[in-house]
């Protein structure tokens, strides 16, 4: 792959709580179409290094680059650059007390001064193929936790993103809706998207990754393409959290 | 028999139709009201510009030191907040009232004015801390989920975190205005003639306890059931996103 399409360059990423250090130099580069899937042990930072990506927590020290621009500055509004990712989260977080239609069209319609109209008739047409689109006027109480993280799936994708970040999408729900989910980021990858996923998933890693990504003690300590990664893992970590959770 | 339901008319003449004294007792109801309305939109105003500096304040300053010149007026602001709630809420309002009264408004002598101004102000710092807890109950996700979409800190709070915590205060709220009501009441003590201050004017004329007070209470009573059953409809109609 060229250097040309590289959508995030991350830099020597650390991130440290009260002097406790979670991620202690990370280096990634994602390309346009990617689809990466970051494993690792509970505690181990994965879920730090994807939220670092768009700085919900401030990284403590190295640099972003997200489309070429370095996020990490502080003097860059990180508002614009967080309107071209999406992030999923794992406890769905829909706004309780809007309509999943407003909760679809809220960004699009304050932050990308789209016309209600047009804000809803995206949202529709996405709506549609997750299959829910006659839930557009159902409150997030009145649905399922699947329902709710497809939902979710097409809030941040109503923003038009050019990335989106899963931060464990599937660990919150009961094991019988975990397939909805994953058909609709499956289906996602397969359009091209370029992904972050952090997962417990091993199948989805193995069959939609393009790369996976071991995280162990804050830092990168394997990464493949997904074959090779877990038929031949070469770290003793990487071999004793797979034999774990396979 | 007679002679005591007699004497029950002649004291209900004397305490509401002689002198048109129902009169009175209505200008007094509105001036209750007037300044209630007013201190409490005063209160509310206050109090929701103080929950935001401090719960933006407890979100992101607690505990870390300061980074920008932001950061600095902010803890600024966030202590000049606390000293108003802690001055307020440790000393009795009817000397807030008096202070207001008789320094601060001095010179004019405008009572109803003055009174508005401290019960706005003393009202303010309890709807704060209501609207602060209610702002800090809001999950932590609902904040990082319009962050992620690429909403900035102040449309994070106006679209999703006040309308859920508003909903989540109203009963508290509701508590606030109800207490605000009553104490109001103190009024009489800087000459407002409100309901309480005629009420017991017309029992010092009339050497009639009976129907005077017992009107006056009958009538607050009536304003808080009004307010509660505003309130009720108001929380049914909020509660319609849950099922």
């Amino acid at each position: 792959m060229t250097t040309d399409n590289v959508l995030i360059k991350v830099d020597n990423l650390c991130k440290s709580f009260d002097n406790v250090d979670v991620l202690k130099g990370i280096n990634a580069e994602i390309h346009k179409g990617d689809v990466m899937v970051v494993i690792g042990a509970s505690g181990s930072g994965k879920s730090t290094f994807l939220r670092c990506l768009n700085r919900l927590e401030e990284p403590t020290g190295g640099k972003i680059y997200f489309e070429g621009t370095d996020i990490t500055d502080p003097s860059v509004n990180i508002n614009i650059h967080r309107q071209k990712m999406g992030m999923v989260f794992q406890q769905f977080n829909l706004f309780p007390h809007m309509t999943v239609m407003k909760n679809l069209t809220l960004g699009p319609i304050k932050l990308l001064k789209k016309s209600k109209a047009d804000a809803e008739k995206r949202a529709m047409e996405l709506l549609e193929r997750v299959g829910l689109a006659d839930r557009a006027t159902a409150y997030p109480s009145q649905l399922s936790g699947g329902q709710k993280q497809r939902i979710a799936i097409v809030r941040a994708l109503c923003m038009d993103p050019d990335v989106m970040l899963f931060d464990e999408p599937t660990s919150a729900l009961d094991p019988e809706m975990v397939g909805e989910v994953l058909e609709v980021m499956k289906q996602l990858a397969k359009e091209g998207m370029t992904m972050v996923v952090v997962t417990h998933e091993m199948g989805f890693a193995r069959e939609v990754g393009t790369n996976v990504v071991f995280v162990d003690d804050g830092v990168i300590v394997e990464q493949g393409e997904p074959k090779e990664f877990f038929e031949n893992p070469r770290n003793q970590r990487l071999k004793d959290f797979l034999s774990k959770v396979l | 028999m007679q002679d005591f339901f007699n004497g029950l008319y002649q004291s209900f003449v004397k305490t509401f139709i002689t002198d048109d004294r129902w009169l009175q007792l209505l200008n007094g109801l509105l001036v209750t009201v007037e300044i209630t309305l007013f201190a409490a939109v005063i209160g509310v105003v206050i109090g929701f510009l103080i929950a935001i500096v401090r719960s933006t304040y407890d979100m992101n300053l607690s505990g870390r030191k300061c980074r920008s010149f932001g950061d600095y007026i902010l803890k600024v602001v966030n202590f000049i907040c606390n000293i108003y709630i802690t001055v307020i809420r440790g000393t009795p309002v009817v000397i807030q009232l008096m202070i207001m009264y008789f320094i601060v408004f001095a010179s004019s002598r405008d009572g109803i004015i003055a009174a508005i101004i401290s019960f706005g102000i003393n009202s303010g710092a309890y709807v704060a801390e209501i609207v602060r807890s209610g702002i800090m109950s809001i999950d932590k996700g609902q904040f990082e989920a319009s962050r992620s979409l690429g909403f900035d800190y102040k449309s994070t709070m106006v679209h999703v975190i006040i309308p859920q915590a508003f909903k989540n205060i109203l009963p508290a709220l509701g508590n606030e205005f109800i207490v605000l009501v009553k104490e109001t009441s103190v009024a009489g003590y800087v000459a407002i003639q409100d309901l309480t201050y005629v009420g017991n004017l017309i029992r010092s004329r009339t050497y009639e306890a009976f129907f005077p007070l017992i009107a006056v209470a009958l009538i607050y009573l009536v304003i808080v059931l009004i307010l509660t059953f505003l309130l009720k409809k108001l929380e049914r109609r909020l509660r319609s996103s849950d099922h």
